[in-house]
């Protein structure tokens, strides 16, 4: 019972870390109608700036969740300003090649500042111990990532739901042009919806910083991961990276514990017997896009 | 291309290149230099080691340099990056030996690039010394006349960690390894010599062998420490280990009274990663170990090492220095760079290397050397990371299998 | 893929029509001269183009069996180093334990990559654009997992090693251990391969598989079986793979689980972009560029992925239609 609790726990922080990353593809995916390779660097950019704020200035942890989000939507404002405005209403194809290129240039230019090396940030000091309750004995920063995953959700869904700015974004997803014509400033909105998605795949790389290796790998690593979390969900569905998200949390906690022979591929049977019963998604929209 | 290059830094490093080159040769010397070519892992979450290599092999080059270099020679070396996988770093062999001319090869940082490359070095004809990769095959089964290894085996290093173990007197251990030839190796040699040394003790079938680039070892570690053990061989390295102890740590895993054996745990860009999160009394082994030993070459090594890095060098440094100089010595015995003769001069040679004399042995060409062992502890201010206390340097006759016992038919 | 690269194909298709219509005699003797100089590249170039002008042709083969699905059919796939993989492996294994002639080992590589290709196209084939990506890079993987896994009979991580070349069978009498008689091998097997790939793009099949990629639907209510069609231009695509494979193998003395990652797979999909999707030739001409910039430019730094990065990001938001289409456009428009 114990050990089931224990994976139970884990697979949730898991999951939490993969939805954050994963929500912001999606968001992406729904404006912009492209798959963003270069999510994953913008996730290790996210760690990298913390690493620098906390490691290297000496800064807490806490204005470093502000500050390096924040650094990592300006350079996504850049990004999409200057490289992905041209690829729009072409193929997907095209914007998959465009942003995984951008993912190679990210990852060199990391290397190039802060070299090759291993890095690793402390969490903040009331998060360092552990908790324990039903008897199992957990590290608080895993359950920190549990509830930030759990209030980001609850903001995202109020953001979209109950606000002017939710409605706008939800009007260019479903229909681009009709949004221009009731007046909606659709570049302004397709830029803002890019840097928020950034933001969310940086702010993932600053709650995993504490808790993963930061090393010039760690983007390429977590943008597989977060394509099988939204295909497992559903592209472009915002419940659906949260399911998506859970459901490769549970293959990973329980996979590796009851299955380590397999556990290599498991995450990929998963995505297969997901897109073989219902290819859309688990939420996604309708017919296959 | 020509409006792309000047959009490029490219074109001002080829520039930079070119008169490097020239200010290089320019003292009126007839003679050619003499070529050095490196594979390393240069891009992707390992290049940290090709690294630590490259600036080894440029240390070692440039003391060479300052001496007069080679058999009168300047020595020069260039560095291929294999991208940790075999059919690059075969690719990269040859353009080092066919386009680039070196004279020898040096480096490779994966068993499984190893275990590639290995096969093509006789037609390439040039003596190649193996500065890091650790599979046992290349100096057994598929070893070969021009295939030299200076670095510490798995067979070596396994021996030690058996012998570490046996000390300990925990009787049921199991292994958490990363899911590829290295770690289920590892647990094979570790398992095979214990059992040689301590009849009695308990192999256990519950192992974890999480796969490589694994983020999240939680459910591994709970699995390991439901099955409570005594002992635990752990053959995770690089960033995969720093996450694992981080992870490890969280869960109290250091806390159960086991004893804990880290077979690349006393790599420095672990240690300086982790810092005091590397917790205290745990076996940390590495195939070389900057503060283990009192002999002069190691003392000039780390201080100009130091010096010029900032940061006390890692094994895979030292094994990429020490093999500049293997050459060096063999060039000279050899009187010429002429492949087969320098091949022919490393098998047997003996050379001051700054963990000891050490020599490749005839018959499987693997260098007689062995790693250190110690346990993490108390911080070392100077350095940032843990040091070892108490450690054991050992001996390479201690733990190196007999060349009958390799498969290696030369 | 539908409209955008259709457009594109379709388009080029028109102006090669009328434009070219004046080269209809040029453009086999372009070819002729072009096969005429890589068969004396051994004797003309330095002995290291020997390995580049080889590994250019198996890796020109692999990315146009895969544009076969890719540019004509309109499917992309991420799973495209199974099949390479898989030819690589039959190669090495049957090399290791049965010593058997090369010829023979190619052919039953392309029987194998065929088989998985059938098995893993007809889960796919029927899903659309990023599904079908998605679906072939999991069972990519899966195959990716089963050999690095199965250690007893793939030797895992370490893949197949040792095995030697001995003759090519057909009583021929080749030295292949040298490269430069290896290099001529490949480059007569790949010619014969690539007459077949554009024969098959030229026929009738062909013509509908053109049909689908621009418009499934319209070609469905014709009457034609749409999935049937898609598996066979898979099935063909992977057999094809697995010859680039089962060369690919020889030439580096070794098979292993790299060749199956999904970094592999996107490898023949950079080379047709890098040399244009719409042209038959385009892949090759892709895998040579990007072989000879990686030699080139390896030499001067060691970061050659942020040079690929930037030539792959300038490629596709300014010259789409690859190198190959851009040079033709620049020639045809004079």
């Amino acid at each position: 019972m114990q050990s089931f609790i224990a994976a139970l726990l884990n697979s949730l922080d898991i999951a939490m870390l993969l939805f954050i990353i994963a929500v912001g593809l999606n968001i992406i995916f729904g404006v912009l109608n492209i798959i963003n390779f270069a999510h994953g660097g913008l996730y290790m950019l996210g760690a990298y700036f913390t690493y620098a704020l906390v490691a290297r200035l000496d800064l807490p942890f806490w204005p470093s969740l502000l500050l390096a989000p924040l650094a990592v939507a300006a350079v996504a404002v850049v990004i999409e300003r200057l490289v992905l405005r041209r690829v729009y209403g072409r193929h997907v194809t095209d914007s998959l090649l465009l942003t995984f290129a951008l993912l190679l240039i990210i990852d060199e230019s990391v290397r190039m500042i802060w070299g090759s090396g291993i890095h690793t940030v402390r969490p903040p000091e009331i998060l360092r111990g552990n908790i324990s309750f039903a008897g199992v004995s957990y590290p608080s920063y895993s359950l920190f990532v549990i509830v930030a995953g759990v209030v980001l959700l609850a903001a995202l869904w109020l953001l979209f739901n109950r606000t002017r700015i939710g409605r706008i974004v939800r009007a260019a997803a479903i229909d681009r042009d009709m949004a221009q014509t009731v007046g909606i400033n659709v570049p302004l909105v397709v830029t803002g919806v890019f840097a928020f998605g950034a933001w969310l795949a940086a702010v993932g790389g600053v709650v995993a910083a504490p808790m993963r290796a930061i090393d010039p790998g760690m983007g390429d690593r977590i943008i597989i991961e977060s394509f099988i979390v939204v295909v497992i969900g559903g592209l472009g569905s915002f419940p659906g990276a949260l399911l998506g998200a859970l459901v490769l949390g549970l293959i990973h906690g329980f996979g590796g514990r009851y299955l380590p022979e397999i556990n290599l591929v498991l995450p990929y049977i998963g995505m297969a017997l997901v897109l073989l019963l219902r290819p859309q998604g688990l939420l996604g929209r309708g017919a296959p896009a | 291309m020509a409006r792309l290059r000047t959009r490029l830094p490219l074109a001002g490093a080829a520039a930079a290149l070119v008169l490097g080159i020239v200010a290089l040769t320019a003292p009126a010397q007839a003679q050619q230099p003499i070529r050095l070519g490196g594979i390393f892992i240069m891009s992707g979450s390992a290049s940290v080691y090709g690294q630590f290599a490259q600036q080894g092999i440029q240390l070692a080059v440039d003391e060479i340099n300052a001496k007069g270099g080679i058999l009168g020679r300047k020595v020069e070396f260039r560095i291929e990056d294999s991208q940790g996988k075999a059919d690059v770093a075969i690719q990269a062999a040859r353009k080092l030996v066919f386009q680039d001319r070196v004279d020898a090869l040096l480096g490779i940082d994966s068993s499984g690039v190893a275990t590639g490359l290995v096969p093509v070095i006789p037609e390439l004809r040039r003596p190649l010394i193996i500065t890091h990769a650790a599979t046992p095959d290349v100096t057994g089964k598929l070893c070969n006349p021009y295939t030299f290894r200076i670095s510490v085996n798995v067979n070596q290093n396994m021996k030690a960690a058996a012998l570490v173990a046996a000390d300990t007197g925990a009787k049921r251990w199991t292994t958490i390894g990363p899911d590829y030839a290295f770690g289920h190796q590892s647990w094979e040699y570790f398992s095979k010599y214990l059992k040689e040394i301590k009849p009695d003790v308990e192999l256990m079938k519950e192992t974890a062998f999480p796969r490589f680039g694994n983020e999240d070892f939680t459910p591994f570690i709970n699995s390991i420490m439901a099955a409570k053990p005594d002992g635990v061989l752990i053959s995770v390295w690089g960033g995969d280990l720093v996450n694992f102890v981080r992870q490890a740590r969280n869960l109290g895993f250091f806390d159960r009274g086991m004893q804990v054996l880290m077979t690349v745990g006393a790599a420095t860009e672990v240690l300086s990663a982790l810092r005091d999160e590397m917790p205290e009394g745990v076996w940390l082994g590495t195939r070389y170990w900057f503060g283990a030993h009192d002999n002069e070459i190691n003392n000039a090594f780390v201080k100009a090492y130091m010096e010029r890095y900032k940061t006390p060098p890692s094994y895979n440094a030292e094994g990429a220095y020490a093999a500049v100089y293997a050459f060096k010595a063999a060039m000279e015995k050899a009187g010429s760079t002429d492949p087969d003769k320098v091949a022919a001069a490393l098998s047997g040679l003996t050379i001051r290397a700054p963990n000891g004399e050490i020599t490749f042995r005839k018959g499987d060409n693997q260098a007689v050397v062995g790693p250190t062992w110690g346990r993490a502890a108390a911080m070392s201010a100077e350095h940032g990371i843990r040091m070892l206390k108490p450690m054991r340097a050992f001996k390479g006759e201690e733990v190196t299998p007999s060349v009958e016992e390799t498969g290696c038919k030369l | 893929m539908s409209r955008h690269l259709s457009a594109s194909t379709a388009s080029a298709a028109a102006a090669a029509g009328r434009s070219l219509l004046g080269w209809r005699l040029g453009v086999p003797l372009i070819l002729a001269l072009l096969v005429a100089a890589l068969a004396a590249l051994p004797a003309l170039a330095p002995y290291f183009y020997i390995f580049v002008g080889t590994e250019i042709l198996i890796m020109g083969l692999f990315a146009a069996s895969f544009n076969l699905i890719f540019g004509y059919t309109g499917m992309l796939s991420f799973g495209h180093a199974a099949f390479f993989g898989m030819g690589a492996y039959t190669t090495a294994l049957l090399l290791l334990h049965f010593q058997v002639p090369l010829v023979w080992a190619l052919l039953a590589s392309m029987v194998t990559s065929a088989l998985l290709a059938a098995v893993i196209g007809f889960f796919s084939v029927r899903l659309g654009e990023v599904y079908f990506a998605m679906l072939t890079l999991a069972f990519g993987m899966m195959v990716y997992a089963v050999a690095h896994q199965w250690r007893s009979f793939t030797n895992g991580s370490d893949g197949i090693t040792g095995f030697l070349l001995r003759d090519f069978g057909l009583g021929l009498d080749l030295q292949l251990a040298d490269p430069a008689v290896y290099y001529r091998v490949v480059l007569v097997i790949v010619v014969i391969a690539a007459a077949v790939l554009y024969l098959i793009t030229r026929s009738s099949f062909g013509l509908i598989l053109r049909a689908i990629s621009e418009n499934p639907e319209r070609v469905a209510f014709c009457g034609v079986d749409v999935r049937r069609h898609r598996l066979a231009a898979f099935v063909i695509a992977g057999a094809f793979a697995g010859l680039a494979g089962a060369l690919f193998a020889p030439f580096n003395r070794v098979a292993n689980p790299d060749l199956l990652h999904w970094s592999q797979s996107a490898e023949p999909v950079l080379m047709t972009i890098l040399g244009g999707a719409g042209y038959f030739l385009g892949p090759f001409f892709g895998a040579a560029v990007f072989v000879l910039l990686e030699t080139w430019i390896t030499s001067f730094t060691e970061r050659w992925m942020l040079v690929l990065g930037i030539v792959l990001a300038l490629l596709v938001m300014f010259f789409r239609r690859g190198v190959l289409g851009t040079l033709l456009d620049r020639m045809l428009s004079r």
